[in-house]
């Protein structure tokens, strides 16, 4: 399974506050599916990398793309613009699914309308199967 | 003469200096007894560039001539001698004297024996008149002279000291110079300016000392500048006339007078000229000195009184000037070539410095200019609220972020025709210059419709509907309100906006769920309606993202620290304040913040009510998330999938449906209604649900 990590995350036992930490992750399953993960906070600075490898990960063919959020502390209105960017860009075909339980997190999906523009799911596996055509979207 | 020696003896390592210098020379200072007060030419303010000049010609003059020796004792038949005054030209070619120089040299009657000797000349030298004058001031005898070159006739007249110039002057045709003791007066000692302030306290000093009554003085009147001087390196001889020495009485003092010269002026006295003019006489005697013996001797190696060469010219100069020269005087060489470099350097500084003056006020200019105009844009996007509208006071707030992400908040609050008023509060997702057209247009398109009438909800459907191609892909959260104070009822919408932080008789928080998607964002909107009736004293405090989502350490501020920090300001505060104390608890400010605060006065019109409003289509009706919305109104599970399954019916004919919650106390009251925001060119958006739609679709 490759995987590459655009970048590096602190040790485990890294005692960094979770706010310093930040780390993007991609796990390309197979030719088509891969898996994005994020950790710490998605804001203004960390946004536009998030961007940056959904839009390489499509790109490079990979058509079912799951980003991972269960590690993601805060996200806030401009890493919702990339993500309403990437998801109206996709092609047809294509599908993003968001694997996300953080309440905070998707409050903010709440909060802002988005959680209709999503295919939210608790687990990346029932993510996807979203995004393999197998299941349909559970929220929403 | 011994009176005269003594006297420039006394008058220092100057007159020392002075005395060393070619006798031959002649000057003729007269210097006048009154002439130790001040002279209203004296040149308290001579420009500074004649000072640089006559440092930068001190500097480039031989270094020969400067070590014209100083200290050399002065004798006493040497004393008396005149001076040439040199003109100036750097060089070695001395002044050539012009006539005019009128010396007249007196000797004090109370001088102790030997007047003749101790009488200083005073040349007054005026260039324009050639050399015939210089004749008169060859006859003297002796002239511890001083020249003073004066620029303005006139004003040397008035000196105190200008009786006997004048008289000198009317001599002067005749080449004749008399030279007048007066008592009190021994110039040798005075350098160049025989009237100066500085020179005349010296000249009495020396002359207590001495008990020489010999007074010389000079003036020259350069009227033409300095083409007199010097193009003939003629020494100015400062020759016995006959006449003058037939009187003893009368001792004619020779005295050259130094033309003015390039540098300024140069006056010579007797003795002590050339320490007196520092370079400039150094260079003017120095030719003169070389061919010419000691001054004593001068009357008979020098050229009969009376020729027309010997121009003695009177220079005179600010007590400043002179002090300056004599210290350029003994500066060596090698130091004159560090000072010119310097003076270079220096001159060179102060023309950039000068120019860098400039450039900072023009930019300072343009940068007011900038800031006017920023100022103008700002007021434009960010306009101040009216204080008052009716019983609610009202404030606006703006706080730019810490880091990058300025520029994106707006905000408005205007009065509407039917007596409420209507607030607009959002953020453009972009930050920056690409952002600001984006907040003006959705501001202002947002404010037409509310100010058509439209209600908030309908508002930002009809804007999500327009402005979606305009936005260009970036998103806008925005809210936007209506209060009429005659029903007391707040209403407002938001799309992917934070709601308001209400501070007041509310009984229920606001339901959150389904809220409408920002505009731009490729989603219908304007789906979500609120209504609040406030019966009491009140404050509602719009805002935008950037105020909940400060940090406190790794922790948002969020919207309960809002309601805190809200009444802890208190009833009166204004938003400003508001986001001061939001700003005093946070740690980092990632995003700008921009609130606006109502502040409602007490009232019992209306009882507190809550109601929410979703707007459903045919698919939207019966979905998970229309569920959650009505569980969070308190809609039971069954209950709720009833009012989903009439909405959707109600949806199908009518193509969208209200679906209208109150909340209290008890039961929320359900409600389906048709309130169906009509657009005159629909746009086809893609409906929230339309995730759903497709899933369906496939499954």
């Amino acid at each position: 399974m490759p995987s590459r990590t655009e970048t590096p995350s602190s040790s485990p036992g890294d005692p960094q506050p979770e706010s310093l930490t930040f780390a993007l992750t991609e796990r390309q399953l197979d030719e088509r599916a891969s898996v994005v993960a994020v950790e710490g906070e998605l804001d203004l600075t960390t946004a536009p990398r998030l961007k940056w490898i959904l839009l390489d990960a499509l790109q490079a063919g990979h058509s079912q793309l799951v980003l991972d959020l269960s590690r993601c502390s805060f996200m806030d209105s401009t890493a919702l613009g990339v993500l309403v960017g990437v998801n109206r860009g996709l092609d047809a075909g294509a599908r993003l699914a968001i694997a996300c339980t953080r309440p905070n997190v998707l409050k903010i999906f709440e909060l802002s309308g988005m959680d209709g523009a999503f295919a939210l799911f608790a687990t990346v596996d029932q993510a996807l199967a979203y995004t393999r055509g197998r299941t349909a979207q559970v929220g929403g | 003469m011994t009176a005269g020696a003594p006297a420039a003896e006394t008058a220092g390592p100057a007159g020392a200096a002075g005395a060393a210098g070619p006798p031959n020379t002649r000057a003729r200072a007269v210097a006048p007894a009154r002439s130790c007060l001040p002279s209203r030419r004296t040149l308290i303010g001579v420009p500074t560039a004649l000072v640089l000049v006559s440092v930068s010609l001190a500097a480039f003059a031989p270094s020969g001539q400067a070590s014209s020796p100083p200290g050399a004792p002065p004798k006493p038949g040497k004393a008396g001698s005149g001076q040439a005054g040199a003109p100036l030209a750097p060089g070695p070619a001395p002044a050539r004297p012009q006539r005019g120089a009128e010396a007249e040299a007196s000797t004090g009657s109370s001088s102790t024996g030997a007047p003749s000797t101790s009488g200083s000349g005073a040349a007054a030298a005026t260039p324009n008149t050639p050399a015939e004058g210089s004749g008169a001031s060859a006859n003297q005898i002796s002239g511890g002279g001083q020249a003073a070159t004066s620029p303005q006739e006139p004003a040397a007249k008035s000196s105190p000291g200008r009786v006997r110039r004048e008289k000198a002057k009317r001599t002067s045709p005749k080449g004749e110079v008399k030279t007048k003791a007066q008592e009190g007066q021994s110039p040798p000692a005075s350098g160049s300016t025989g009237t100066g302030p500085v020179s005349a306290p010296a000249t009495n000093a020396a002359s207590t000392s001495v008990g020489s009554t010999t007074t010389a003085s000079g003036t020259a009147h350069p009227q033409t500048p300095a083409a007199p001087i010097s193009t003939q390196p003629e020494p100015v001889v400062g020759a016995h006339s006959p006449q003058a020495a037939g009187r003893p009485g009368h001792a004619r003092h020779g005295s050259g007078a130094a033309p003015r010269s390039l540098a300024g002026h140069a006056a010579l006295g007797g003795a002590n000229a050339s320490a007196a003019l520092g370079p400039l006489a150094a260079l003017a005697t120095a030719p003169v000195g070389e061919g010419a013996p000691a001054a004593g001797s001068a009357p008979a190696s020098r050229r009969p009184a009376g020729s027309p060469r010997t121009r003695p010219t009177a220079t005179r100069q600010s007590p400043l000037v002179t002090t300056f020269t004599r210290i350029v005087d003994v500066v060596p060489t090698p130091v004159r070539v560090v000072l010119i470099a310097l003076l270079v350097l220096a001159l060179g500084l102060a023309v950039r410095a000068w120019m860098a003056a400039l450039r900072a006020r023009r930019l300072e200019q343009q940068r007011a200019q900038l800031l006017e105009d920023v100022g103008l844009l700002q007021a434009a996007l960010l306009p101040q609220a009216p204080a008052r509208l009716g019983p609610v006071r009202t404030s606006v707030a703006y706080r730019p972020a810490d880091g990058p992400a300025a520029g994106g908040d707006f905000y408005d609050v205007f009065a509407l025709d039917d007596g409420g008023l209507a607030v607009i509060v959002g953020d453009i997702s972009g930050h920056g210059r690409e952002a600001l057209p984006h907040t003006a247009l959705v501001r202002y398109t947002l404010r037409a419709y509310l100010e058509a009438g439209l209600s908030p909800r309908a508002s930002l459907q009809t804007a999500g509907a327009v402005l979606e191609r305009q936005l260009g892909g970036s998103f806008a959260t925005v809210l936007a309100a209506t209060y009429r104070p005659g029903e007391r009822r707040l209403v407002y919408a938001c799309a992917g906006h934070p709601p308001p932080v209400i501070l007041g008789s509310l009984p229920l928080a606001a339901v959150t769920a389904c809220s409408a998607p920002p505009l731009g964002a490729g989603m219908r909107t304007g789906t979500r309606q609120t209504v609040v009736a406030l019966p009491g004293r009140s404050q509602v405090c719009f805002h935008t993202d950037g105020v909940t989502e400060a940090r406190i350490g790794a922790e948002l501020f969020g919207a309960a620290r809002l309601q805190r920090t809200l009444a802890e300001v208190g009833p009166g505060a204004s938003a400003t304040a508001l986001l001061d104390g939001v700003a005093e608890q946070v740690d980092a400010r990632p995003d700008d913040m921009a609130a606006c605060l109502l502040s409602i006065e007490g009232g019992s019109q209306a009882p507190a009510a809550l109601v929410e409003e979703l707007e459903l289509d045919r698919h939207s009706a019966p979905s998970e998330r229309t569920g959650r919305f009505l569980r969070a109104c308190g809609v039971g599970t069954r209950e709720a999938a009833e009012v989903m399954l009439a909405a959707q019916a109600a949806a199908r004919r009518a193509g969208t449906v209200v679906l209208t919650l109150r909340l209290g106390r008890g039961a929320p009251e359900v409600e389906l209604r048709q309130d169906t925001v009509t657009l005159l060119r629909a746009a086809r958006l893609s409906d929230p649900d339309n995730t759903t739609d497709r899933t369906e679709a496939r499954a």
